[in-house]
């Protein structure tokens, strides 16, 4: 198990090493003009110049890419360029973290609670009108855009019940709407698999053997059933729950959530390398965590499974 | 598993109940004695309040309420006393001495008076702005300054040599790299802000990142600093001026769909101020309970044209060499100078009054003056200003002449690369209206437009700089009140169309527009510049076509109330300005903005007596 851990941790650092040396290198073949913003059409090419030599942005490639790694081994990821100049990056992905993850993690709780239940009682009256109902639910979150919904929630919705359009950290009615926004998809993911493991299971052999024996259906459900279906879903957990950091961009957008959603794609937009950089480590690191921990949680709840021998359970 | 649920549950809701904490803001609108309130939602999200390092106009806005400069204007656009209560200069305007007002205090983030401000601290902000370390973005204005762009180059090391003097604690001197009789106006840049010294040095790199790390002496104090989220601002009670100051918080909420949401929370009464987009308008235009709400907005001065290029560098496969022949035909340009339907290109962007954001000039109309008559109207631009450009009899007049002159010269069709920025929707809309536009009325058999989808990032250094279109919309915005700095683009050393190059030019424009700019007298001074531009617009090298700004906005704010400047950062201040009972009606605008210019003139007449 260590020797196992250990070997994935190393391939993961080499990884990272490689994704960010790129990342960091893509960034420099950006056009200047995205450094100097509104007063590029004024400065002269001299000025220029200076300005950005003093930005760095004039050392060679490989000195800059030292500087950034000597930094980075002393835990320094830069100061912000042009998102928010001089703020260190360290301090802007933490503030904005918080609330990616209390709202990710809101809506985690929420559609585990919401779309495994429904996954189970869907596979329970398979062909009902539950059923037939969850479907229909399922068919609707997936083939309308989620804009759309997001907006006819944030629009309409509100006023019809009354809760405010945009998010407000003082008033705890305003964050209802944007929870449910973002549990609606996870919900209906949850629940079509929950349903499809349940079904797959309960057209298994020893199920059939169990209620020859007269095993209880209450029995059946919820020792058998449910334990073997809820495995293939814990591999993604861990991943799914690290991801919140990141924040869905639509809805932080449309309910003014300070979070993560989105920034990734500002930073870009504003050529702001510090914050790209240190952005692309958090993301790279939390999908690679992300996978290690899923791994470990299948062993963990599948006794068949054993690590290290063929490694990746993938 | 019903425990595990049961855990989540009961962390879930700890979670919720830690953040509907209660250190809430007070003055919300419930109170008694209702302080005044703006809220507006915005999604330009500002970078840094270090006034001394931006050059965007939102953050000038945030500026402008926090510090003041020496200067401001009232809401008919004459020049105030700011920080300045009085000011001087010698005769060719090249040394200015101002005398700094007493009592002026730096607060901070909770309104504790920290210093008085003075002369010095307007060295100070100069010395920061003028050190290239520092990274400032408006320092190519501060080189006005005595040696302002050698200390900026690292060619002069000490300060003491910059045209930036305290004579003593209430009175400041510049001297100026030559006659600047428009200097006071430069004033009206936070590069000529001032600053605390010894708070500047205490707080280093972290200067302005936060509203902590930040000093205040103008009307408003940063209540709230949390970008992407909320920024409140409340009045500065020990202000010098606060009787002026009459809206006590202004909030601004963050979203990043603001145009989206803006109209809708407007409407409940969460705001009170959107901007109404033209995807919606026909909609609040009809309705009974929108109509009366939703107005004009102002115009600003950017300057948008058409310009034509002397010096193409596109591919091959356009011809360049072709299309310089052509263009060094004037009759060739004047064809498309009179072809060019602009109503119709500016139907894209405003549906409804096209005419008003129209510009026959490059220097938009009360831009400056001469005795309360308006620069645009000063012979021989008059008779440009008065008259639209297109006339379809004329552009068959020269396309004839063009095409007999051209004949065995150009290949005909000639090619015109007409450049779009991909990344707006609305330009390209434009231009395919345009192309149309031109090869209809002017024929194919004459010209064949070529539409280029420039990249959205990087448009300028990709495309225009380069030189890679044939004929380009491009704007340029001013920045002081003087003529010339609408000049900068066209003049030698511009990077936009390169006309020096033209056949038979003899740096005609150059050489106008240098003759102006020596002359001290305002009045002269101006006639100049106008012989100068008319002679630009006559030679149809560019095609003025409008003014930047309008659009409809549903607001409960008097825009003929706040300081009117045209370049600079006052216009962004809400001192002076209240809140309406109810928002201006079109109607209202209309005539409320009929009042304005005629008080206007008679207020420039009086001040120039």
């Amino acid at each position: 198990m260590l020797k196992y851990l250990a070997k994935r941790m190393a391939q993961s650092i080499l990884t990272l090493f490689i994704i960010i040396t790129i990342v960091f290198s893509l960034l420099r073949l950006m056009p200047d003009e995205g450094y100097l913003g509104a007063a590029a059409e004024k400065m002269s090419t001299e000025q220029q110049e200076v300005y950005l030599t003093n930005l760095g942005l004039r050392d060679p490639l490989l000195v800059q890419l030292k500087n950034f790694y000597v930094n980075l081994f002393q835990g320094d990821l830069g100061e912000s360029i042009t998102y928010r100049t001089d703020v260190p990056v360290v301090d802007i992905i933490a503030d904005k973290m918080i609330y990616s993850i209390l709202f990710g993690l809101g809506a985690v709780v929420l559609s585990l609670l919401v779309g495994v239940p429904l996954g189970i009682l869907m596979a329970q009256f398979k062909g009902r009108w539950l059923d037939r109902l969850g479907t229909g639910y399922i068919v609707i979150i997936v083939a309308v855009p989620a804009m759309v919904y997001f907006l006819m929630i944030q629009m309409y919705i509100s006023s019809w019940i009354g809760l405010p359009m945009l998010f407000d950290e003082y008033n705890p009615k305003s964050f209802i709407l944007p929870l449910i926004c973002m549990a609606l998809g996870p919900i209906a993911s949850y629940a079509m698999w929950m349903r499809r493991y349940m079904v797959d299971e309960l057209n298994k052999d020893y199920i059939k053997l169990a209620r020859a024996k007269g095993v209880t259906e209450r029995t059946i459900m919820f020792r058998h059933v449910m334990r073997n279906a809820f495995i293939p879903m814990a591999q993604y957990l861990p991943a799914t729950i690290l991801f919140t950091i990141t924040g869905s961009i639509y809805i932080e957008s449309l309910f003014s959530i300070p979070g993560m959603g989105g920034l990734l794609v500002d930073a870009i937009q504003r050529q702001d390398n510090n914050v790209v950089q240190g952005l692309v480590l958090v993301f790279s690191s939390l999908g690679i965590i992300g996978l290690i921990l899923g791994d470990l949680l299948m062993a963990i709840v599948d006794p068949r499974i054993k690590l290290g021998k063929g490694d990746s359970v993938r | 598993m019903k425990k595990y649920l049961l855990v989540l549950a009961c962390m879930f809701a700890l979670v919720l109940a830690a953040c509907s904490d209660d250190s809430a803001d007070s003055g919300t609108a419930g109170d008694s004695g209702k302080p005044q309130e703006y809220r507006t939602v915005y999604s330009g999200e500002i970078k840094t309040l270090n006034y001394l390092k931006t050059s965007e106009t939102n953050e000038f806005a945030v500026a402008a309420n926090l510090v003041d400069g020496l200067i401001e204007y009232d809401e008919y656009g004459i020049v105030k006393p700011g920080l300045a209560t009085e000011w001087e200069h010698n005769d060719d305007a090249s040394v200015w001495t101002f005398k700094i007002r007493e009592g002026a205090k730096w607060v901070d983030h909770e309104g504790k008076e920290v210093a008085d401000v003075v002369a010095q601290d307007f060295v100070d902000g100069l010395n920061y702005v003028l050190d290239a370390k520092n990274e400032s973005s408006t320092a190519w204005i501060a080189t006005v300054v005595k040696n302002g762009d050698a200390f900026y180059n690292g060619e002069v090391t000490d300060f003491q040599q910059v045209g930036v003097k305290a004579l003593d604690d209430y009175t400041l001197e510049y001297t100026l790299e030559g006659s600047t009789p428009y200097f006071l106006s430069m004033l009206n840049y936070v590069c000529f802000f001032p600053v605390n010294g010894a708070f500047l040095a205490e707080t280093g790199e972290a200067f302005g990142t936060t509203r902590e790390n930040f000093l205040y002496n103008g009307s408003y104090i940063l209540d709230k600093f949390e970008p992407q989220n909320e920024r409140v601002l409340v009045k500065n009670k020990t202000y010098w001026d606060k009787d002026n100051v009459k809206i006590d918080r202004i909030r601004y909420k963050y979203n990043k769909e603001a145009a989206t949401v803006a109209p809708e929370l407007f409407l409940r009464g969460e705001i009170d101020g959107a901007s109404i987009p033209t995807s919606i308008l026909d909609e609040w235009l009809k309705a009974e309970d929108k109509k009366d709400v939703v107005r004009q907005n102002t115009n600003n001065f950017y300057t948008y044209f058409y310009a034509l290029n002397f010096d193409p560098q596109f591919d091959a496969e356009f011809a360049p060499e072709n299309w310089k022949v052509a263009v060094n035909n004037k009759d060739f340009r004047k064809s498309l100078f009179h072809g060019l339907d602009r109503i119709s290109a500016m139907l894209t962007m405003e549906p409804y009054n096209p005419e008003n954001l129209i510009s026959n000039t490059i220097t938009p109309k009360n831009f400056v003056d001469v005795a309360g008559v308006d620069y645009t109207l000063l012979a021989p631009l008059k008779a440009i200003s008065e008259n639209d450009s297109f006339n379809k009899e004329l552009a068959a007049q020269h396309k004839e002449a063009a095409m007999k002159a051209l004949e065995g010269k150009v290949t005909f069709p000639v090619k015109v690369v007409l450049p779009y920025n991909s990344g707006s929707p609305e330009w390209a809309n434009r231009s395919q209206v345009v192309e149309q536009q031109l090869e209809n009325l002017l024929g194919k058999d004459y010209i064949d437009v070529e539409l280029y989808a420039g990249p959205a990032t990087g448009f300028l250094g990709e495309v225009r700089r380069p030189g890679k279109f044939s004929m380009i919309e491009a704007n340029w915005g001013p920045d002081f009140a003087d003529p010339s700095t609408y000049t900068d683009p066209f003049t030698v050393g511009g990077t936009y169309n390169k006309p020096e190059l033209a056949e038979g030019y003899n740096a005609e424009y150059d050489k106008l527009v240098e003759a102006a700019k020596v002359e001290v007298e305002p009045a002269k001074r101006y006639e100049l510049f106008a012989k100068a531009e008319a002679f630009l617009i006559e030679e149809a090298f560019v095609i003025p076509y409008a003014v930047g700004g309008g659009g409809y906005v549903a607001s409960k704010l008097n825009p003929f109330e706040s300081q009117y400047s045209p370049f600079g950062v006052t216009s962004e201040k809400f001192k002076g300005q209240s809140i309406l009972e109810k928002p201006m009606s079109n109607e209202e605008y209309e005539s409320a903005k009929e009042a304005w210019e005629k008080e206007r003139a008679e207020a420039l007449a009086n001040a120039s007596k």
